[in-house]
């Protein structure tokens, strides 16, 4: 199964690209050929492929999708903003917009396809090499499966952003890179954000990575996010799914982190119809602390399936994985959490949890915890639960006088703060803890 | 205030009967003692006047000034003035004990019509209630009960009552597992409460708590009923010989 209408499409994406890609080196234009062929050969998968068995995705491959145009420069709705000391980047459909990005000292923040020509050795180096080493994973019970939208963004982006922090730089104000997906009325649109982050050796900074379509649209994203960790790096990266509710995102998001580097990572999930992450941690260096973990709150009729693949490639690793997830109405919820500790990985001490809270009868919650281990002198555990609100704290609060609606938020807060919580920024935090609230209907001033 | 009549009520569930005519009138400003042997529907009664929902009444009725509290949700029912000091308080991870009053509290306020307090504001009102049961400041800041002491907890369940100021208080032997001096602070947290307007239902299998909180009345409680009232005397007279001799009675007017 391919994207069908979208295959018209994709030919005057490539030709757009070529053409207007005098400045595109034949390295990237090599790389995009690369991703197109390597997306029509495995296409869009099927609910018998494993890996996509509980998120079906005939509706979204036989919609009549429109590559996304430059977006307007006014937009519908006010573009978010956590903190009003931070330095906010704006990608409009996946382009970085000169205009409405702001910048700061310490680091570059560019428009990927200027990188190509300003950093090019180093962009060729890493642009779509984040992912699992291939050749620490020919064996085939670790081999990772392609995943057919990366490679399609790949063939399919025309611009990004290209963020690098030089060595020992430590970034001081937060960095919000917002991601605005516009479309016209009733035209199913699709936007392909690209966006390569490098972290060198000893530096420090904290990110988010914010979704969100203007207004309600008919939007699909396909985004790449590639994070490369240097070494005694030490990054937080806080990515907010919150797209409106007849929207689609698929995304991919890797890092590679080496040797004593701290990579703190929450994937926060509000919005979208149907909505897909893959995320991908590959430790390539020792003493290395990596978080991974996930609040997703799905109600009505949406679809969240996150997937994470956790490669502890060398010892001495410690990571932490907690995903927190609340289903109302009818909503699905997918998780899949697989943790591969290589043959060499001796004394890895890898956590995951994964908790569901469902809210409604109706609610459905799909887990899958894998851990794979190929190490003996190791440290793994996991947990999985899937539980309901709880009778008697309800009460509780209720005879104490809280009105059962806002009991019931106080109580799925608390659920889902054991990982908001762990944000460090505090305005991002709080501005999460609003945002959950909002979408469990609840006004709690 | 209060007006149980001819109350019957059953686990929700599995329909077993608990609760089998149980006749109660509470008068404002009294203080009425609930004694009784285990199992015989205490809790029960207190929970089925909060309106917890895994009981089901089946016959008669629970009057607030007059009103049926029947029909009324636990949140209406604590914005009518209800409230229920738990037996066993309940944990609730992740919730501080100083939001959750201060949700509470707002909650009620804002059913009263009255504005609703900040965080500033909230713990000026509170200042004086934390002084009187002798609450150590850390304990607002804790998830609510979760992992205090039993005494701790039941002392938390009268600070939440001095704060929230409700009419009725039940409360569920909230001296058991306290110390000597937690009782009494938490004795004179109740006293200092006491008023015309307020009325306090206080189940205890202990006369020591109402050498403290001086009753009007004690009733028996024996199998889903009230089977006996007198004055403070009672109470005397039930830690002296026990429940036999009751029991005895019941079985001979039958
Ligand atoms: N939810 C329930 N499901 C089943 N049985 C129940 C339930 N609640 C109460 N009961 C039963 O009803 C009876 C009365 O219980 P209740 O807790 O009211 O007693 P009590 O008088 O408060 O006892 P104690 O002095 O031990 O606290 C007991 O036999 C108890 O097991
Ligand atoms: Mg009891």
């Amino acid at each position: 199964m391919l994207l069908k209408q979208y295959e018209r499409e994709l030919d005057k994406v490539l030709a757009r690209a070529e053409g207007s890609g005098a400045d595109m080196p034949a390295w990237v234009k090599d790389l995009k050929a690369k991703g197109l062929r390597t997306h029509r050969e495995h296409g869009v998968p099927t609910p018998k492929v494993e890996d996509w068995k509980y998120t079906p995705l005939r509706d979204f491959s036989e919609r009549d999708w429109k590559v996304a145009e430059p977006g307007p420069a006014v937009f519908k709705a006010e573009l978010p903003r956590y903190d009003a000391g931070s330095v906010r980047i704006v990608l409009v459909n996946g382009r970085y917009d000169r205009n409405l990005s702001e910048t700061a000292p310490g680091v570059t923040t560019v428009s990927l396809r200027d990188a190509m020509v300003s950093h090019g050795a180093l962009i060729e180096a890493r642009l779509a090499q984040a992912g699992p080493d291939t050749t620490k994973t020919v064996d085939r019970e670790i081999r990772p499966d392609v995943f057919t939208f990366g490679e399609l963004n790949t063939a399919s982006f025309e611009d990004g952003l290209f963020l690098m922090v030089e060595p020992g730089v430590e970034v001081a104000p937060l960095l919000e890179v917002v991601h605005v997906l516009c479309a016209e009325d009733g035209e199913p649109t699709i936007a392909f954000p690209r966006i390569l982050v490098i972290v060198e050796d000893g530096a420090r900074i904290r990110f988010t990575e914010t979704y969100v379509t203007d207004g309600c649209n008919d939007s699909a994203c396909v985004p790449v996010t590639e994070v490369f960790v240097g070494g005694g790096a030490d990054v937080e990266h806080v990515r907010v799914q919150d797209q409106c509710a007849c929207s689609t995102h698929i995304g991919l998001w890797q890092t590679r982190q080496q040797a004593e580097s701290s990579y703190r990572s929450y994937n926060v999930c509000f919005g979208s119809k149907l909505g897909r992450l893959d995320q991908g941690i590959w430790i390539g260096g020792e003493q290395t602390v990596t978080r991974l973990d996930g609040v997703v709150c799905a109600n009505g009729e949406q679809h969240l399936d996150n997937h994470t693949r956790l490669d502890h490639a060398v010892p001495n690793g410690n990571s932490f994985e907690i995903y927190k997830q609340v289903i109302d109405d009818s909503a699905t919820v997918v998780f899949n959490g697989k943790i591969f500790v290589h043959q060499d990985a001796q004394k890895t001490d890898a956590k995951q949890t994964n908790q569901a809270l469902l809210l409604s009868p109706n609610a459905t919650i799909d887990s899958k915890p894998q851990l794979e281990i190929f190490a003996d002198d190791v440290k793994c555990t996991h947990g999985a639960t899937v539980g309901q609100l709880e009778d008697l704290p309800l009460f509780y609060m209720r005879q104490r006088g809280v009105p059962r609606d806002a009991a019931e938020a106080v109580l799925v807060y608390a659920f889902a703060a054991e990982v908001l919580e762990l944000i460090s920024i505090e305005p991002v935090r709080r501005a999460l803890e609003k945002r959950l609230y909002s979408k469990l209907g609840i006004d709690l001033t | 205030m209060l007006l149980i009549k001819n109350l019957h009520a059953n686990v929700a569930e599995e329909g077993r009967k608990i609760l089998k005519g149980v006749d109660l009138t509470v008068g404002k400003g009294e203080v009425h003692a609930i004694m009784g042997p285990n199992g015989s529907g205490k809790s029960t009664l207190a929970n089925v006047i909060a309106g917890r929902e895994t009981y089901e009444v089946v016959e008669g009725d629970v009057l607030l000034n007059n009103e049926s509290l029947l029909e009324l949700e636990a949140e209406e029912r604590a914005h009518q003035g209800v409230f229920l000091a738990f037996q066993y308080p309940v944990e609730i991870p992740g919730v501080s004990n100083a939001y959750f009053l201060r949700t509470a509290l707002n909650a009620n306020r804002k059913a009263q019509g009255l504005a609703e307090m900040d965080a500033a504001q909230f713990m000026t009102h509170i200042r004086e209630k934390v002084k009187l049961l002798g609450l150590p400041q850390e304990m607002l800041t804790r998830s609510v009960n979760e992992g205090f002491s039993g005494g701790e907890k039941k002392r938390n369940e009268i600070f939440q009552m001095a704060v929230l100021e409700p009419a009725l208080c039940v409360l569920d032997e909230t001296d058991s597992g306290l110390d000597i001096d937690a009782l009494q602070t938490v004795a004179h947290g109740v006293n200092s409460l006491r008023s015309p307007d307020r009325a306090f239902v206080v189940v205890t299998h202990y006369q020591r708590l109402l050498n403290f909180i001086v009753p009007d009345f004690v009733h028996v409680m024996m199998d889903g009923r009230i089977v006996q009232t007198g004055g403070r005397e009672l109470a005397l007279e039930l830690e002296d010989k026990g429940y036999g001799w009751i029991e005895q009675q019941v079985a001979a007017q039958v």
